[in-house]
């Protein structure tokens, strides 16, 4: 019944994008989870999380994205954020994650200065 | 099943499920005129609502049902999500520095979710047992404060 996540990882600038299609979910998260340790692997500093605008996000999914905020502070990374819809904008005011991302209305605007 | 204002549905306890009780409580509130932004708010309410009862209420345990029941007001819709299971005993508000400090498990906002999206919320006991969510949104523009 869970929709398929897609997750694909790409480079703009020393920026690696992991860009996420789909259900985010303590399930599908997994899939978020392995690519964001793929690009940590290779030492990289600034991540762009682009979430898709129709794409639904359930607690077990913010739960693994705070997991990803929390390795982010120890590795010194910053992780901004863009795609999401207003509403899951609004989720994540309300849970605190803009207190450690922070979110772009588009991926030109999140890579600017980044 | 539709009697009067009620509508009843029965979801297995299996994860994705919520998926339906969501999209029926968003036709519903469609119906009665709520605006985009909070049939959204409605739908992640339902949905954390659902997967509680799922995960923790019925323990995923494919025997049970989780049993939603819309009644709509000329004002409000009820949303009523119950389980089968066990109390769940008081759930602590998450608190995010904890968990970013790794003082907390990352989980358990289902609740936090539900509190800060609908308008009125009660937790109870079934009068056969299982728990039971009664979720309230208001026919109205504003958002809760």
């Amino acid at each position: 019944m869970n929709k398929n996540i897609e997750i694909s990882i790409s480079d703009k600038g020393g920026v690696s994008i992991i860009t996420i299609k789909g259900d985010v979910t303590a399930i599908t998260g997994s899939a978020i989870e392995a690519a964001y340790e793929k690009v940590s692997s290779a030492g990289v500093k600034k991540i762009l999380l682009y979430f898709d605008k129709e794409g639904y996000i359930n607690s077990g999914g913010i739960a693994v994205l705070i997991g990803i905020a929390s390795e982010s502070r120890k590795k010194e990374q910053v992780i901004r954020i863009t795609g999401l819809s207003d509403h899951f904008q609004k989720i994540f005011y309300m849970v605190g994650l803009t207190k450690y991302t922070e979110l772009f209305p588009s991926e030109d605007l999140a890579l600017k200065d980044f | 099943m539709a009697t009067d204002n009620k509508i009843e549905l029965h979801i297995p306890s299996i994860i994705g499920f919520e998926k339906v009780a969501m999209e029926t409580a968003a036709s519903v509130a469609k119906e009665m005129g709520f605006t985009d932004d909070r049939i959204e708010d409605l739908k992640t309410a339902v949905s954390e609502a659902c997967l509680n009862a799922i995960e923790h209420g019925n323990k995923m345990d494919t025997s049970t049902k989780v049993g939603i029941t819309l009644t709509v007001e000329e004002s409000k819709l009820q949303v009523t999500v119950q389980d089968e299971g066990k109390g769940i005993g008081q759930i602590d508000l998450p608190q995010i520095e904890n968990k970013i400090e790794g003082k907390e498990k990352t989980r358990g906002w289902g609740i936090f979710l539900i509190k800060n999206l609908m308008n009125e919320v009660k937790f109870e006991s079934g009068p056969e047992g299982g728990n039971v969510v009664k979720m309230i949104i208001h026919l109205k523009k504003e958002p809760p404060a």
